[in-house]
């Protein structure tokens, strides 16, 4: 239950008013948001802005990822807390994400304000680099929005979004100090209401242009519930169409065939953190002896090696903490459902421990710590 | 002598690496050795200090390079040489059968012990109930996979 | 000795090479192309160019001309195309391999680096790939990320390769396409870069297949080296035909391609050129550092821009922040493609693999391979040619560059 703050403009204008209102007060140094930037029409990226002035090109809820922003508050913050309080806006996986780096020592929360929408999902990054095949075309930004925002108004997963999108159940943000209603809200256009869901939230938005309502909400409503179905439905179907249900090791070759080795799942994923993966170290190094070996016994080796085994291991390595952005399938070059496959595996681990990555910031890495007594089904 | 290997001698002769902690499992292999307790060949076993320094990378390289299993052994929790090193091992261990269960490789092909330095019966019989269940699982499919 | 930094830069490398080491592949260039010798190859009955090849790999198998093969073949999928190191003949009947295949999906030098990085192995291994990909792991065995010593590099006159991105949308019609240009010799459907590529039928190996210029049902295997000449002689094939058909028609094309290589940098300078416009271009760079990891000269096992000296505390990035309107986040995106480029772009071989790589569709290969044009025109340096050849900065001339002191 949180108290809710009206402001009588749309959502998105709403948002900017707050991000306006806080750097022209002086309460915030810093607003971290999605804005468009000048150059090819299509282009938007996150950015740090100080002047008030700039809020006006701030697109915070604009349905795309270019980059999960997890990475970015970790690189701002990766050599200590930002000395100065910083407004963000986020999408709720990319907290999640951020709050698995901050277990990690790669970033710290601190001083940071976090606001948030209820997420409807996100388009491919192909929708504005290369639409429709062709790289040169401009697409129409607010087009795309508008229609976006059609679906997200009545409880309907947009077409076109990212598939691990639309298998998203967790789309209202943990940890937000702000909540920006955004699923379901009829009043898009000219509405806009904001979730306080910390006392510094209050304390930050004293002065805003708006009225706080006179009672307290509930994010969570019977009809989020109930797209929250939807979104499961569709999360299972895509399992089934694609299979993943026995993989198998053909399943794994075929599934994984076409990747290049290019790394890029790697280096966009939020919770792969390692400066200097194992698998570009003197691990992967091999002495000719290896491969000689491993040719004499099969007659053929496929080369580079180790195209399987780096998906399974990075599977191993980060699927505790994955959040199901889809960062990953969108950035492949060669198409491989990588986020679907993550997604579901990394669920089946987290189970496992009964853990539910970012949703928790005091809740340890189920690796780092154990009990006495536990998991006797797998010692023998 | 009903028992020896060369009477029970399958076919398929499985290769099993085996991770034995230097405190407990290494030693109780031992013991069963200078016991002349009858266990079949097939281990292949390599010493780490602590349980705990098996990096599950170890389990899936060990798997896609075609060993028909892998056993982690290390001292029975409560009793690890440098306190927790077991606990954080038992999880690893959890998260890498995981991984392989849900991508529906044979995750019945590692497994997880518990042997102390004095058990060398217990380390016996571990040897040779893991290489009867993994040559009945048959040869590792990774073998002889060139795509990997 | 700069301790501070993650990985060795070229120059490191070459206080190491001050006696002047060569690359490792120690044969000398023998008959050579320009003697205008080779051998002409005979199809096999109602079998293309592609199996013919393949046929005369597996003799030379068989006949222990070298111990294994390394080559596109299908993956089990059939969704696409991968590297295969071949000892046993059998895979050859079983996989489906190809020479040639209609795109490149993973950059040859990278798979023969990854093979002998380390050290030289014992097998001979015949690697065939496009022209591209051979003179990449030339440099990178100057660079002593590859050892040739074992290797019998075999090119093959390359028609260009279809976009990766278009490949894998449609496999089979895509392969239909390329199959269809590549014998009507229309690079319409291949790569940009490819289309200007004027070193498509460059001989830098041992052995090089030469397409162009033959009779119909037959092509030319040209040798390179005195390891290519064994080779032929192992196989019993007389390489002592006139090759100046195929030598004919390749300097045609390649003279060609120049000049709608030269016209192209020079309109793409237009659009790129200056700090706006390449601000532009690389708008919608989400700093994936694709490019960077399929290059094939690209070999640093921790990249300079990946590393801890381009993370800042927080109070610089709000510093630059406040001095602009706004700092787009993460920053220094132009910074890594021409810090990029000033370390790579001498050996660049405008293979192509970036774009491909590319998830936002910027032409990443034609804005490298512009600058590379002019910077290897600089040094007059072709990478890949000359396996003897220093690199640029591994060496000097007293008396040079005048126009660049003041």
């Amino acid at each position: 239950m949180s108290k809710v703050l009206e402001l009588k403009k749309g959502t998105e204008d709403g948002v900017r008013d707050v991000l306006k209102f806080l750097l022209e007060s002086g309460k915030v140094k810093c607003i971290f948001s999605l804005k468009r930037i000048s150059g090819n029409g299509s282009a938007i990226a996150y950015s740090l802005i100080t002047k008030p002035e700039e809020i006006d090109d701030t697109v915070p809820l604009f349905p795309l990822m270019p980059v999960n922003a997890a990475n970015l508050l970790s690189q701002f913050t990766f050599k200590g807390p930002s000395p100065e309080p910083v407004a963000a806006v986020v999408k709720p996986c990319e907290l999640r994400a951020f709050v698995e780096l901050v277990k990690r020592q790669k970033g710290y929360l601190d001083n940071i304000l976090i606001i948030s929408p209820t997420c409807g999902g996100v388009y491919p990054n192909t929708m504005v680099a290369d639409p429709n095949g062709d790289e040169k075309a401009e697409v129409d930004l607010d087009k795309l929005q508008a229609k976006y925002w059609d679906s997200i108004k009545q409880y309907e997963i947009p077409g076109e979004i990212r598939p691990t999108c639309s298998s998203c159940e967790q789309f209202i943000p943990y940890n937000a100090d702000i909540t920006v209603d955004f699923i379901g809200n009829g009043n898009l256009g000219q509405e806009c209401r904001l979730y306080l869901n910390t006392t510094k939230a209050e304390e930050f938005v004293q002065g805003v242009d708006g009225s706080i309502l006179n009672n307290e909400q509930d994010i969570r409503t019977d009809e989020i519930n109930n797209y929250q179905k939807k979104r499961e439905e569709f999360k299972n179907n895509r399992y089934n169409e694609l299979e993943l249900d026995d993989i198998g090791l053909e399943g794994l070759v075929n599934l994984f065939g076409k990747c290049i080795g290019c790394r890029g799942c790697r280096a966009v994923c939020p919770i792969c953190y390692c400066q200097l993966c194992t698998f570009d170290s003197q691990n992967s190094n091999y002495k000719p002896s290896t491969w000689e070996n491993d040719l004499k016994r099969k007659g053929g080796v496929r080369v580079p090696p180790n195209t399987v085994y780096y998906h399974i291991l990075r599977l191993t390595h980060i699927g505790i903490s994955c959040v199901g952005c889809g960062a990953c399938e969108d950035v492949c070059p060669v198409n491989i459902p990588i986020s679907s496959i993550f997604k579901k595996m990394g669920e089946a681990i987290q189970d496992k421990f009964d853990y539910v990555s970012g949703k928790n910031p005091e809740e340890e890495v189920p690796l780092k710590i154990f009990e006495l007594e536990e998991l006797t089904e797998v010692e023998d | 002598m009903s028992n020896t290997i060369e009477d029970q001698e399958p076919e398929f002769r499985p290769k099993i690496l085996a991770f034995l902690c230097n405190w407990c499992s290494y030693a109780g292999a031992d013991l069963a050795g200078v016991s002349r307790l009858q266990m079949p060949a097939d281990f292949r076993n390599i010493r780490v200090m602590c349980s705990g320094r098996v990096n599950p990378l170890f389990l899936m390289k060990a798997y896609l390079s075609g060993a028909d299993g892998v056993l982690v052994a290390g001292c029975h929790p409560g009793d690890c040489h440098y306190a927790t090193g077991n606990y954080k091992a038992r999880r690893r261990f959890a998260l890498a059968k995981q991984v392989l269960e849900s991508l529906g490789l044979d995750s019945d092909r590692i497994m997880l012990s518990w042997i102390s330095a004095s058990e060398g019966p217990r380390y016996a019989e571990v040897n040779t109930e893991f290489v009867k269940k993994i040559s009945k699982l048959g040869a590792n499919s990774t073998k002889t996979e060139m795509f990997l | 000795m700069n301790n501070e930094n993650e990985g060795i830069k070229t120059e490191d490398i070459s206080s190491i090479e001050d006696d002047s080491q060569p690359a490792t592949t120690t044969t000398s260039p023998a008959p050579s192309s320009e003697n205008g010798k080779g051998a002409i190859i005979q199809l096999e009955e109602g079998k293309s160019i592609d199996d013919t090849l393949i046929s005369l790999l597996k003799t030379g198998l068989d006949k222990g001309s070298f111990d294994a093969v390394l080559m596109p073949v299908k993956v089990p999928a059939g969704d696409s195309f991968t590297y295969l190191l071949i000892r046993d003949r059998s895979v050859l009947d079983t996989i489906p391999a190809s020479p040639l295949p209609p795109i490149m999906s993973v950059q040859g030098a990278k798979a023969i680096s990854s093979l002998t990085r380390i050290e030289n192995g014992d097998l001979t291994i015949a690697a065939v790939m496009r022209s591209c990909e051979t003179r990449a792991a030339i440099e990178l065995s100057k660079l002593r990320q590859a050892n040739l010593e074992n290797m019998v590099l075999i090119s093959i006159d390359c028609p260009g390769a279809i976009p990766l991105s278009e490949f894998i949308a449609v496999p089979e019609k895509s392969a239909e396409v390329f199959q269809k240009a590549r014998s009507d010799r229309d690079d319409s459907v291949m790569r940009p870069i490819c289309r200007v590529c004027n070193k498509s039928s460059m001989i830098a190996g041992d052995l090089h297949i030469g397409t162009l210029g033959a009779e119909t049902g037959s092509f030319f295997i040209i040798p390179n080296s005195v390891k290519g000449q064994e080779v032929l002689d192992g196989l019993n094939l007389d390489a002592q035909e006139s090759i100046s058909g195929w030598h004919l028609n390749a300097n045609e094309i390649s003279e060609e391609k120049q000049k709608k290589r030269i016209d192209a940098n020079k309109e793409l300078k237009e659009t790129v050129g200056g700090i706006d416009n390449l601000t532009d271009a690389f708008s919608q760079c989400i700093n994936c550092h694709n490019c960077m990891r399929v290059c094939p000269l690209c070999y640093c096992q921790q990249c300079y821009f990946d590393s801890d000296r381009m993370k800042h505390p927080p109070e610089d990035y709000l510093q630059r922040a406040e001095s602009k309107d706004s700092l787009r986040f993460p920053p220094d995106t132009i910074l890594f493609h021409i810090g990029r480029m000033m370390h790579m772009t001498l050996y660049c071989v405008s293979c192509g693999a970036c774009e491909d790589a590319c998830p936002m569709s910027i032409p990443v290969s034609q804005i490298y391979g512009m600058v590379a044009q002019d910077t290897q025109e600089l040094f007059g340096y072709v990478p890949g040619k000359d396996p003897q050849e220093l690199r640029p900065l591994a060496t000097f001339i007293e008396t040079e560059l005048g126009e660049v002191e003041e």
